[in-house]
């Protein structure tokens, strides 16, 4: 069955949907055919307008149709038709969504006035009309403009519509009592409608005050602030404020911007970029904006309230996008708005940031969170800010003179300045990748040139305020030249080495980029001049020349012009044997560069990580990261951002490390985390192997591979190692400390010696062991060379002549071990004796490990002592006597290649601790073979028959 | 007496004497009779001796600078009974002196003393030697354990304590971790 109120609500929208008819036919049409001139703004905005409230009363025509309809099918079908199916209930939502357009559409236009600009244009038209206009308003005098007829004709069907809604669907609530199954749905829309007239009633208040407005204002602040969407909140006019410390003789709150008028000046401030902050004392309260904060003072606290309220809501308001509904401060969120917004401004003041628009996250008025800022030249930055600096990590791009190149640094700022690791790309010139402070390279650095550049260079090294200074090592590629040493000012300065691809180098002081006074020259074939040098290293004064002979000229020189080199004074042909620390194996650079400073800037941010507790958000500035340089990737920033590799990737974040760290304490477990950590670059520990490894290359790899510089090269392995020790423990006390644990007490220097040795340089050393053990090959290059001819001649020795000539003790040799066939004879064997022994030592090439060199050393010699006891019969311990030949006859055998380089590396890389130990000894037991294989007669008598008629001793 | 090339000199003997007749020789690393340790107290100290053996065959002579390089005294034997070796010795003590590290401690072993009816150098030719080299001097005999200890003794108060700041005086020092003047032996 159908109530009464259904069949009202039938009728209801019968009347409405003719009314809404006839205003289109009657005004929308006529008005639309007679708008305003288009050409101009304001005619073309009018036109605008109220083709907008064509279409709007079009809805809303045609959602009434709707509306009828289900009512008229209800009415025909009462049985099978719900009341749920009447569209006013079932589509309740949608319905007033139309209304609410139509509100929006209608109140624009009252806004800038349209209507009166339209009759005005046709007023004998609409004076024509006047009864027709009549006819639709009821109850009204017809007194008043044609505008504003108008005006009324288009809005109080409406009103009188919702009034009558309501009304209807209460009665309908009522009439179905409580349980009907669609009362819910009644009562919703009831309220909904409620709801709606609030809303109205509202925006048409708003409409015609800001009407009104416009009524009060100079003609030219009209022409500023009259457009269709503002809407007047709040006006001091009304409620009287002042502003301080700006000038404001007027203060509009609109509901997208606070408007400030003084004479003919008007500033606006966007409401989504306005923050509203109590004040501390009297009627006031704080606004703050992204270049303005001032304060709006009251008359009294009621004054303040309602204003501080009113921006406040317009505030959020303006953020949510949309008319609070139903009325202002009615949102669906909190009433206070977010102090976080991401917003697009543009700045107007004079600064750094004049005409740049940043958007992004605003946070009190400034940005403050990831954003991206463009200036009007071309650079911009993406990345974090902090209260309105760049801060974090971000990529800024600075446009050359020329045009499509740029530079681009990604770098990690603090409060608007470089600081802390960057990778900047200068065009396609140079990339740097290294530390900043304060905008400018500091600490460590790499500059290098692009590789196709016509003068490559690369620069390696310590800056200080954007220029190099202090150690640095710099590669000419053109010249072939690598200078090792100190830097003041962009230039070389004081002690420092070159080395050239020849395999000339020299050693001296230098002064604006040249060697000055006294130096020493190592020329490649061994010559060594050592004197004073001109700026073209020519020898000047008092110098002295060895040459690679002992021949020594010693004198004063002098450069003829173009004559080349001359001297007065003595030719020494004594040729007395020649120190070889003093010439071809002499080292540059010992001393000069203490170890523990040389790279103090590649260590110091690690150590100023654990000092500051290791800080996740510091980590990546001061430890460094790695990003993908691909010119392709640097037309997208944002694309950029996200190939960089973020620390949390891989190695987890810092407490995720250090959680690890305290788990792997124990000898075993902290070998394998070492290992691990070592050979992950991500990790803190890995991060500063590879930079150590970068400064290791840079200095010794190519042209720096020259045997003077083996000195400089080993003291600094074992710095790294140490380094790399320290900062471990810094990271395990930093560990436990958060743990509320205190490290145990300091190591003393025997025990760190023991995990420097023991455990950190064997893992690391394989980072740098081509390098290193090129220098330790070409320092023993004329040893080794010799040992094998010593070793080549030995080989054509079958076994038993070879233990006969090292006088090997005949009762010592393992001839039982061999089994024979009937061809063969004790004499011609080789390679069979002590065959264990010798392929155990041939393992010392298997690893980098000093430590495990050492160690089958030790099992070569108890290989060795096994084979004596088993010849024997018996446990012999074998004194030096017979060791020492048997031991030659193994390394004979075993045919290592350069020995002696193997040998001297694992001296200088061995844990001091064994100094004059077991390992000592047995090394020096290994490099007294290797001295005594390449003597003379191990070398020179090839045939072993020459050694038959020799008398044994 | 004193030779590189006679095995029957002793030197051997004498440090395996000193060391296995004590009380540590469980914990001693060692390369059969070429590398030994010994920790022997001294004082307040405990003097910790890494004996290194070399080869004494006159082939290998030249070799020898490798081996007393970095050492703190040196103990060289000679046969009493074969006047040759202490002729041999002579000529070592002095390439240690021209070579070997400065302030090494020398110390003169004439073993075989239990044979002295065949004695062929006599105990005031060698005392009058030593002193003019500021060399500590003992017969010895390896077989019968005479005069051993008080060899190794007599190096042990001629070396002076590392670091006294360590060592000290106080006794209590690790065994293992004494101080560690390395006494390597040529002979």
């Amino acid at each position: 069955m159908c109530s009464p109120e259904e069949a009202a609500l039938l009728r209801l929208e019968e009347v409405f949907s003719a009314t809404l008819a006839r205003i289109n036919s009657l005004i929308l049409q006529p008005l639309l055919s007679t708008a305003p001139e288009p050409l101009e703004p304001r005619g073309r905005e009018c036109l605008r307008l109220l083709q907008q409230l064509h279409r709007s009363s079009q809805q809303l025509w045609e959602v009434t149709e709707g509306s009828l309809h289900s009512l008229r099918e209800r009415l025909r079908h009462p049985d099978s038709t719900g009341l749920e199916s009447l569209l006013l209930l079932r589509d309740a939502d949608h319905v007033l969504q139309i209304y609410m357009e139509y509100v929006e559409s209608y109140t624009s236009c009252v806004v800038v006035q349209a209507f009166q600009k339209v009759a005005k244009k046709r007023s004998e038209y609409w004076w024509g009309q006047r009864k027709v206009l009549r006819q639709l308003l009821w109850g009204v005098s017809s007194e008043g403009s044609v505008g504003a007829a108008l005006a009324q004709a288009l809005r109080q069907p409406l009103t009188h519509h919702l009034q009558q809604y309501v009304l209807l669907l209460l009665k309908l609530a009522d009439a179905i009592g409580e349980h009907h199954p669609a009362r819910e749905l009644v009562v919703h829309a009831a309220t909904h409608f409620g709801d709606l007239q609030s809303f109205t009633r509202q925006a048409l208040d708003q409409a015609v005050a800001t009407q009104a407005l416009w009524h009060t204002l100079s003609s030219r602040l009209r022409d500023v602030l009259c457009t269709p969407a503002h809407r007047l909140l709040q006006d001091s006019q009304d409620i009287p404020v002042t502003v301080t410390p700006l000038r404001a003789e007027r203060v509009l709150l609109f509901d997208d911007a606070l408007v400030l008028l003084q004479g003919h000046n008007v500033q606006t401030f966007d409401l989504k970029l306005v923050w509203v902050n109590p004040g501390q004392d009297g009627y006031v309260f704080r606004i703050l904006t992204p270049e303005e904060e001032f304060f709006i003072c009251a008359k009294d606290s009621q004054g303040q309230v309602v204003w501080q309220w009113k921006v406040t809501q317009a505030v959020c308001q303006a953020l949510r996008g949309k008319k609070d509904f139903p009325v202002l401060g009615a949102g669906l969120e909190t009433s206070e708005p977010p102090a976080c917004r991401c917003v697009v401004y543009t700045f107007r003041a004079e600064g750094r940031l004049c005409q740049a628009t940043y958007e992004g996250e605003w946070c009190w008025g400034r940005p403050h969170g990831k954003g991206t800022l463009k200036w009007p030249d071309g650079q911009n930055h993406v990345g974090d800010f902090c209260q309105g600096l760049e801060h974090g990590f971000g990529i800024r791009l600075v446009p050359q003179a020329s045009e499509d190149k740029f530079d681009c640094y990604k770098c990690h700022w603090q409060e608007g300045s470089m600081c802390g690791y960057g990778i900047c790309e200068h065009g396609m010139d140079e990339v740097y990748k290294g530390y900043f402070q304060a905008g400018l390279r500091h600490g460590f650095g790499v500059l290098e040139s692009a590789p196709q550049a016509s003068q490559p260079f690369r620069y390696t090294g310590h800056w200080e305020r954007g220029q190099r200074s202090g150690y640095g090592i710099e590669e000419d590629g053109d010249r072939g030249e690598r200078y090792i040493g100190m830097w003041q000012a962009n230039q070389r300065h004081g002690p420092g080495v070159v080395v050239t691809q020849a395999g000339v180098c020299y050693q001296g002081t230098f002064q604006a980029d040249k060697m000055v006074g006294s130096g020493i020259l190592l020329s490649e074939d061994d010559s060594l001049y050592e004197g004073t040098f001109t700026r073209d290293l020519t020898l000047i004064g008092k110098g002295k020349v060895t040459f690679p002979n002992g021949f020594t000229l010693e004198g004063s020189f002098g450069s003829g012009a173009g004559r080349g080199l001359n001297m007065q004074g003595v030719l020494d042909t004594a040729a007395l044997p020649l120190d070889p620390n003093s010439t071809c194996k002499r080292q540059l650079g010992l001393g000069v560069f203490p170890v523990e400073s040389r790279w103090q800037g590649a260590y110091s941010p690690f150590r100023d990580f654990v000092h500051a507790g290791c800080p996740g958000d510091l980590q990546e500035a001061l430890l460094g990261f790695h990003v993908q340089s691909s010119r392709e990737l640097r037309k997208s920033q944002e694309y950029l951002r996200c190939e960089r590799t973020h620390p949390e990737d891989n190695a987890g974040s810092v407490e995720d490390i250090l959680e690890e760290l305290l788990q792997h304490r124990k000898p075993k477990a902290l070998q394998q985390y070492l290992r691990k950590a070592l050979s992950n670059s991500l990790h803190p520990l890995g991060k500063l192997l590879q930079t150590l490894m970068l400064t290791f290359q840079a200095t010794y790899a190519g042209v720096g591979a020259n045997k003077h510089l083996q000195g400089l090269a080993q003291e600094e392995v074992k710095q790294h190692a140490q380094e790399i020790w320290a900062f471990y423990r810094g990271l395990l006390r930093v560990a436990l400390q958060r743990k509320g644990q205190a490290l145990e007490e300091d190591e003393d220097a025997e025990s760190r010696d023991l995990q420097v040795y023991g455990l950190v340089l064997p893992l690391m050393l394989d980072s740098f062991y081509s390098e290193l053990f090129t220098l330790y090959l070409l320092l023993h290059e004329r040893e080794d060379s010799l040992y094998s001819q010593g070793i080549t001649n030995l080989s054509l020795f079958p076994d038993t002549k070879l233990l006969e000539f090292l006088d090997v003790q005949k009762h010592l040799w393992p001839l039982k071990d061999l089994t024979l066939t009937t061809s063969q004879r004790y004499s011609l064997i080789r390679d069979k004796c002590f065959l264990s022994a010798t392929e155990c030592l041939q393992k010392i090439i298997t690893t980098v490990d000093p430590r495990e060199k050492l160690e089958v050393l030790e099992r070569t010699y108890e290989e060795i002592e096994t084979t004596v006891s088993r010849v024997l019969g018996r446990e012999h311990k074998l004194p030096m006597d017979d060791l020492l030949p048997l031991l030659i006859y193994v390394v004979s055998r075993a045919r290592i290649q350069h020995l002696g380089a193997e040998i001297h590396l694992i001296r200088d890389m061995m844990d001091p601790v064994h100094t004059g130990g077991l390992y000592d000894f047995l090394l020096t037991a290994l490099e007294s073979c290797y001295e005594h294989i390449q003597k003379e007669d191990m070398r020179l008598h090839c045939l072993p028959g020459h050694w038959d008629s020799r008398e044994l001793w | 007496r004193y030779t590189f090339s006679d095995t029957g000199v002793g030197k051997s003997s004498i440090v395996c004497r000193f060391v296995q007749d004590h009380f540590d020789h469980n914990i001693s690393p060692t390369i059969g009779a070429s590398f030994m340790t010994k920790t022997v107290p001294c004082g307040n100290e405990l003097h910790k001796f890494l004996i290194w053996d070399t080869a004494g065959q006159e082939r290998f002579h030249s070799l020898a600078p490798m081996y007393y390089r970095g050492s703190a005294a040196a103990v060289i034997v000679y046969d009493i009974t074969k006047q040759d070796s202490f002729h041999t010795l002579k000529k070592w003590v002095k390439e240690l002196k021209e070579h070997g590290p400065e302030n090494i401690v020398m110390a003169i072993a004439g073993n075989k003393c239990d044979l002295s009816d065949i004695r062929e150098v006599p105990l005031k030719d060698a005392k009058e030697y030593a002193e003019s080299i500021g060399a500590i001097v003992v017969e010895t005999s390896a077989k019968n354990a005479i005069n051993i200890e008080e060899l190794f003794q007599g190096i042990s108060r001629r070396i002076p304590p590392l670091d006294p700041h360590e060592n000290g005086n106080n006794g209590a020092i690790k065994l293992g971790k004494a101080s560690t003047p390395s006494s390597r032996r040529c002979c």
